[in-house]
């Protein structure tokens, strides 16, 4: 009872640590690139970019009772309109002058263009809050900045839907974002929608869909599993409780080492009670008189399983080492809590069971073993690659309107862009990339540079410029109002290189064309269609979706090495455990079968490895190699056995419960770890080592 | 002194007198399908040589606001949807070219639209409301479009009829005095 007690008490001062703790929804927040000059170079674009901040809306020919609708619902989220192409200072307006025409500036200076203007004005300034257009006026007398406008981004279209813009209110409110996501969604197809804010909201409503169905699932399974095999009710108790501690281990140690949690990884904890059963089985029920042979076991069990979450823990994912940090923090913390309470674990008894097996020799285990590495070989060893799309959770309206938007952006020449390092100018730098057929130099921003000739004949225009504001203001003043703006160009107006032109722009509108980071200029340029996913050296990916897969895939192959480094860790500590190769071989053996299944469903898929695969496999590691680890180590003692159809059985109710949840992340976990626990349970229960194999060498 | 106090507490009470509530607002002016005004305007401040004083004709429906400066100069300005336009002299229509499609401008225009057919739910789109005896004062949330407006007060007959309208920026000031409302459904045919 005081040590229930201490139980307790030690568990209200976790969940008081835990006080603070932030939640994150979207997972593809946990991704940064491991080189910093790149990472740098994305989050610099991106913090300008698109869609930071902001969701985009495109209605079209909608009813008026919808506008409204739409409306209100944008206000009751919090959304307010933003401009989608910031007002440039008067400064930068007059620094992008030389780009007009010089037929365009002499037209805006000329008498009737004044006289239009300052009586356009005086009409509009009668309104209400008309003085807004005095000061606009007044910032930028002779409209260069619209005529710019024009210029850049293109006359308005006529006949096309208008995007709008919309600043994401912060701190997000998922229910009231919820409620607009719904509404757009009922306003389809006639309302397209796009920005980060859904698929947070999208990821905040799945992930605690899965929280909650994985965790009730799994632990009503794993108690209903431990009741059967053992028939005691206090030991219900004891998993209950040491898995409510190994849950807030993890929590507080996420806490320490990350301040925040991602919610995926929440629903991942809904595993440690499938962790923690496992141990609770193999630590219960020793017997006394084969006391060696259960810590070898125990051991070999506990050291796999410790080297399968020190693999993740080296992983470069921020979501990947918290769900490494959580698990060791969780295991520890059970082992701890068990150790509460070894007069108890010593008393369970486990319900045994006899089947038919076949026994295996050393070397048919070896046959075996290279059999299922020869159908690796001949099925072909998967290639590495990882979309995005399967590291976050995405619905077909989600994809359906990232469709929509990357038709308009690839129209633009913006679904794929890159920046790419470059020497000398700008021009040079992007005739590099046309000359390999990458992009359409007629459609980057470049190609509406004037030549320096014509950028100079229209600062010559320019020259009358200070005559012509002073005219327009006495226009003005003679409809009684004032103005008084700038009188003359400022100096430093000069014509632009390609450089200049491109920093300016990037000033102006949501999109950087070019930037310096790590003492390095890199250009932007759109890719052209079809051109995404071939390797371009230096180049730096910076559309988030093309970024994040070409990101994800070298964090799959990293990780790929280090579970093939964590396999080479495990067999090392298996070696100096178990004394005999032909044991470490029975011990890994499950791991080839899985392998060659594994190799076999992916040839007929036509599948990759992705990063899930990565993350499950090293579980696999370290939960399915331990039923062998277990049963070789017991001699295949009846009691053993039943301890791995428990834990076996465990692990299959426990990530068989992620099956159901709506994330990917937690779906192909679950279903890799199942698949491997599954072969691994069934060669430790059918298929022993013949007795007096495992004595040699 | 009876008589004497009752004419001092008379003449103390505000001119307007009405008692201004959100219902009884909404009363007045929900459903509105047309409402006409004779307005006189004064704007004063900074970008106005002198205080400038205009008449205007107001013409509202809920899909376009005609305000038509009739003196000292003719201008005719039309709100449609969230568009901004001039009428010249020869009846042609002139956009105003992209800063038609400026978010902060079709901020204004709405508000201006709400305001002049006292549209209260878009009004508080932008505006914290507070009521007060015959009149109705509008402050800009924060982080709005509108912050502009530092002020915007609405004043009302005893009848609730919209009597005068004040707007203050950080520049100007401006003074709407309305006269000869004519709305549809009229008033008293209201239920």
């Amino acid at each position: 009872m005081k040590r229930t007690l201490l139980a307790l008490a030690s568990m209200a001062a976790l969940a008081l640590a835990l006080r603070g703790i932030r939640l994150e929804e979207d997972p593809v927040h946990s991704l940064a690139h491991p080189d910093p000059i790149r990472a740098q170079v994305f989050d610099r674009y991106q913090a300008q970019g698109l869609f930071r901040d902001l969701i985009f809306v495109e209605a079209q020919d909608l009813p008026a009772a919808d506008a409204q609708a739409l409306a209100a619902g944008l206000g009751e989220a919090g959304y307010a309109e933003a401009p989608l192409f910031d007002r440039p200072s008067p400064e930068t307006v007059l620094r992008l002058s030389p780009l007009l025409p010089r037929a365009e500036v002499e037209r805006l200076m000329g008498e009737e263009a004044l006289g239009r203007r300052a009586r356009e004005a005086a009409s509009v300034a009668m309104l209400p809050g008309g003085d807004a257009v005095l000061e606009e006026l007044e910032r930028d007398p002779l409209g260069l900045g619209p005529a710019l406008l024009v210029r850049m981004a293109g006359a308005p279209q006529g006949g096309g839907p208008a995007v709008r813009a919309y600043r994401s209110p912060r701190p997000m409110i998922y229910d009231r974002v919820g409620r607009l996501y719904d509404l757009l969604v009922r306003l389809g197809p006639r309302v397209h929608f796009i920005g980060g804010d859904f698929f947070a909201l999208e990821n905040y409503r799945a992930a605690h869909h899965d929280i909650l169905v994985c965790t009730v699932m799994s632990l009503v399974l794993n108690l209903l599993l431990f009741h059967l095999f053992t028939g005691r009710r206090v030991l219900l108790g004891l998993l209950l409780l040491g898995s409510a501690a190994s849950y807030l281990c993890g929590l507080v140690a996420i806490r320490a080492f990350f301040g925040e949690v991602f919610a995926v990884v929440l629903a991942y904890t809904s595993t440690f009670v499938g962790f923690n059963t496992e141990s609770l089985v193999y630590l219960s029920g020793i017997d006394p008189r084969r006391k060696r042979e259960a810590i070898l076991g125990v051991g070999s069990a506990l050291g796999t399983t410790l080297i399968g979450f020190l693999l993740l823990l080296a992983g470069r994912t921020v979501m990947i080492r918290e769900m490494a940090v959580a698990s060791l923090a969780g295991l520890l913390g059970f082992l701890g809590f068990l150790a509460l309470y070894p007069r108890l674990l010593a008393s369970v008894s486990f319900r045994t069971f006899r089947w038919p097996g076949v026994a295996l020799s050393g070397r048919w285990l070896a046959a075996l073993s290279l059999a299922a590495c020869g159908v690796v070989a001949l099925a072909g060893v998967p290639g590495v690659a990882t979309h995005v799309d399967a590291f976050r959770f995405q619905t077909p309206v989600l994809d359906e309107q990232v469709a929509h938007f990357s038709s308009r952006l690839d129209a633009l020449s913006l679904e794929d862009v890159v920046a790419i390092p470059a020497r000398g100018s700008a021009e040079e730098a992007l005739a590099a990339l046309a000359a390999q057929g990458l992009v359409d130099p007629a459609r980057h921003p470049l190609a509406r540079l004037p030549p320096r000739a014509e950028q100079e004949a229209t600062l010559r225009a320019l020259s009358g410029y200070g005559q012509a504001v002073a005219r327009l203001a006495a226009l003005l003043e003679e409809e009684g109002i004032r103005i008084a703006p700038a009188p003359q160009l400022p100096p430093g107006v000069a014509p632009l290189d390609g450089w200049r032109y491109l920093e300016l722009l990037g000033s102006l509108g949501p999109l950087r064309w070019t930037d310096e980071v790590g003492g390095q200029r890199w250009l932007m340029a759109g890719l052209e269609p079809g051109r995404a996913g071939r390797d371009l050296g230096a180049a730096v990916a910076v559309s988030p979706r093309h970024h994040y897969d070409a990101l994800l895939t070298t964090l799959s192959r990293e990780l790929g090495l280090l579970f093939l480094a964590g396999l080479v860790a495990m067999a090392a500590f298996l070696a100096v455990v178990q004394r005999r190769a032909v044991r470490v071989l029975y011990v890994f053996a499950p791991l080839f079968l899985a392998a060659a299944a594994f190799a076999v469903w992916a040839r007929l898929t036509g599948s990759s490895i992705h990063i899930v695969h990565l993350m499950g496999f090293s579980l696999v590691i370290a939960i399915g190699t331990d039923y062998t680890a277990v049963t070789v180590s017991g001699g295949h003692g009846p009691v053993e056995r039943s301890k791995v159809l428990v834990a076996g059985l465990s692990a299959l109710a426990t990530f068989g419960s992620l099956l159901l949840a709506r994330h990917p992340v937690l779906r192909e976990l679950g279903a890799t770890v199942a698949a491997g626990c599954a072969i691994s349970m069934a060669f430790a229960l059918l298929v022993p080592l013949r007795q007096g194999a495992g004595e040699g060498r | 002194m009876i008589a004497a106090l009752l004419a001092a507490a008379l003449l103390a009470a505000p001119a307007a007198g009405g008692v201004v509530t959100p219902e009884g607002l909404r009363a007045r002016y929900g459903g509105i399908r047309r409402l006409e005004a004779e307005v006189v305007q004064v704007k004063e401040g900074k970008h106005w040589a002198r205080p400038f004083e205009s008449r205007v004709k107001l013409r509202y429906t809920p899909g376009r606001v005609e305000w038509e400066t009739v003196a000292p100069v003719q201008a005719l300005a039309v709100i449609e949807g969230d568009a901004l336009y001039l009428v010249g002299p020869d009846g042609k229509r002139r956009d105003l070219g992209p800063m038609a499609g400026d978010p902060r401008l079709e901020a204004i225009l709405r508000f201006v639209r709400a305001l002049l057919s006292v549209d209260l739910p878009g009004i508080e789109r932008d505006f914290a409301l507070t009521y007060g005896p015959g009149e109705l004062t509008a402050t800009p949330r924060p982080g709005s479009q509108l912050e502009l407006f530092t002020a915007v007060r609405l004043r009302f007959g005893a009848d609730l009829s919209i009597a005068a309208v004040d707007l203050e920026t950080r520049d100007e000031k401006t003074h709407l005095r309305f006269e000869r409302v004519e709305q549809d459904p009229a008033p008293a045919a209201r239920p």
